[in-house]
């Protein structure tokens, strides 16, 4: 327990030091994870509009897929990106292993999934008076879905929080596809993991506090629209 | 002309919901769409609004062809605009949602603010403005419904059970804001309702359907039946209580009946009628209705009865008293 404390201890002191080196682990977290959390929402959200409006043959199948792919393990993803940028795979040429592109990547393929089938979920239980009455005054195809966008506002703020929650607390595709470079793509996850390797505690703690603390904020975030748009 | 509807189906599931062989709305009136649930008035609204396309049949807008599958439909929903039964509002302020259509149509931000005030005025919303539009009441909801209609400059409003869900106060405001609509902006309205009452109060032209089908002249008196031919081949059809009317067509079996009620004669002893389909009854109600009168009639089955005011005068029959009856064959529709 002393033993337990001490870490908790040395943590909280590392973290009001504002190491360099912690903040560069940290900044690597937020910054892969945000831009993999922006590019899945700008491709998952607009893709849910679309099969929740549209009809097409597969569209049951489409969903069931899309279900089964929120439980895909990251190492799986991790795999499958990684035989394609290796430098055998078909994109090797780009050079893309062990790079931050590469993590982001792997997060985008892992909530893709969840943004979509968030957003159709979110938007299939918007009134379909709303659709209906948008399109009675005269709205176009664009105004009426964002008319139900803004209807459904709170669902996809969740969906993306769900998402960003995923990434920025997943380790395999980040180890994986990063390699825990020092600098460059050492996150949270992956320095926690290395740190626990060596026996060192008192990092992975202060990582623990910060990768919390971020959850935290998220959550509050969360509830910040919540309160804005429920009624 | 508005509205020409030819051989105009619906089909649902194997289900006709509508079937209408030719039916024209007038511009610039009040039209009202009567009938009980379920007899296809909101479908019928819905394929008006283009929002809808039937299974078969044609409909001409104005004189011009609408073509269901062609893209020029936003266009056309341009010119009218439908205020749903239970109307929803956005999620935003009450001005905001009487702007939407303002702003879809890219009117700059004066101009916008002050027809939101205008139309908020006419609808009696405007101390509402800044209220939040989910926090209002069913008639103050279908207020501002209207106003944000309104907002769309249509040519046509058309209305579905516009006071069906609201109370008595909201009930008369809407009336007047919908008669105020016709008669100064110069919109067709139409409306659907279950409400005869309503419909005779508001509407120049009633159009009563029934199952899907539009009932030609009569919106009132509809029985069930049993029609049989007697021994010298005449129909007679069986109603409830046992009374028996001659018909003219219909197969034998179970039907339905309309009586015109304008074409129901009424005398003072069911003497003073000839024999066949008369019926003493009492007079249960007089009803003024513009230049007519309705008298409600129970002779058994409870009979609606237009009669003229010289007509009644002549009769002198007061509610309580005994009246004779007579329902000609022309009166009574088979379907």
């Amino acid at each position: 327990m002393d033993f337990f404390v001490d870490s908790l201890l040395s943590a909280i002191l590392l973290l009001g030091s504002l190491d360099p080196e912690l903040l560069e682990i940290i900044g690597v977290s937020l910054k892969v994870s945000s831009t993999s959390t922006l590019i899945a929402s700008l491709v998952g959200i607009p893709a849910g509009f679309l099969i929740t409006f549209r009809a097409f043959r597969g569209k049951a199948l489409l969903i069931t897929v899309l279900n089964t792919l929120l439980a895909l393990p990251t190492v799986v993803i991790g795999l499958f990106v990684y035989a394609f940028i290796s430098r055998r795979g078909i994109f090797g040429h780009l050079d893309l292993l062990y790079t931050q592109e590469a993590m982001i990547i792997g997060q985008v393929i892992l909530i893709i999934p969840i943004v979509t089938t968030f957003t159709i979920s979110a938007v299939s239980r918007i009134d379909e008076r709303y659709r209906e009455t948008a399109l009675t005054l005269g709205a176009n195809a664009l105004q009426t879905a964002w008319i139900v966008f803004r209807e459904a506002r709170f669902g996809l703020v969740a969906a993306v929080i769900m998402a960003f929650g995923r990434v920025i607390a997943e380790v395999g595709i980040s180890m994986m596809l990063g390699g825990n470079a020092k600098g460059f793509t050492r996150n949270m996850t992956t320095a926690m993991a290395l740190e626990y390797d060596k026996g060192e505690f008192i990092l992975s703690v202060a990582l623990g506090i910060v990768l919390l603390t971020v959850s935290f904020g998220m959550n509050i975030i969360f509830h910040y629209f919540q309160g804005k748009t429920r009624v | 002309m508005l509205y020409e509807l030819r051989h105009l189906k619906k089909v649902y599931n194997h289900r006709t919901v509508l079937d209408i062989e030719d039916l024209i709305l007038e511009e610039g009136q009040v039209t009202g769409l009567l009938g009980p649930n379920g007899a296809g008035k909101t479908t019928l609204l819905k394929i008006l609004t283009f929002i809808l396309s039937p299974t078969s049949g044609k409909i001409r807008f104005k004189g011009k062809r609408v073509d269901f599958a062609g893209g020029n439909l936003i266009d056309l929903r341009r010119k009218l605009v439908l205020v749903q039964q239970q109307p929803i509002l956005f999620t935003s302020t009450v001005a905001n949602n009487v702007a939407f259509p303002l702003r879809i149509r890219k009117i700059e931000k004066t101009e916008r603010e002050r027809l939101v005030e205008e139309l908020l005025e006419l609808v009696g919303m405007l101390s509402f403005r800044d209220a939040m539009a989910h926090r209002l009441s069913g008639g103050e909801t279908q207020r501002v419904a209207i106003a944000r209609a309104l907002a769309c400059f249509p040519e046509v409003i058309l209305m579905d059970e516009p006071t069906a869900s609201v109370d008595v106060e909201n009930q008369i405001v809407i009336e007047r804001i919908i008669g105020e609509i016709n008669q100064k902006r110069d919109i067709s309205v139409i409306f659907t309702t279950h409400n005869m009452i309503q419909a005779s109060r508001l509407a120049e032209k009633t159009v009563f359907l029934f199952e899907g089908r539009v009932a030609r002249s009569t919106y009132e008196n509809i029985f069930s039946g049993f029609i049989k031919e007697d021994e010298k081949g005449d129909k007679v059809c069986m109603l409830q209580g046992g009374m028996e009317l001659h018909v003219k067509n219909g197969k034998p079996g179970p039907v339905r009946i309309s009586i015109d009620p304008e074409r129901i004669k009424v005398g003072q002893r069911e003497g003073d009628l000839s024999p066949r389909n008369a019926f003493t009854g009492r007079l249960i109600q007089l009803t003024d209705e513009n230049s007519r009168v309705r008298a409600l009639v129970d002779v058994g089955i409870m009979l609606s009865v237009l009669i003229s005011k010289e007509r009644l005068e002549d009769l002198d029959i007061r509610v309580g008293m005994k009246v004779g009856v007579r329902c000609p064959e022309q009166s009574i529709e088979v379907f």
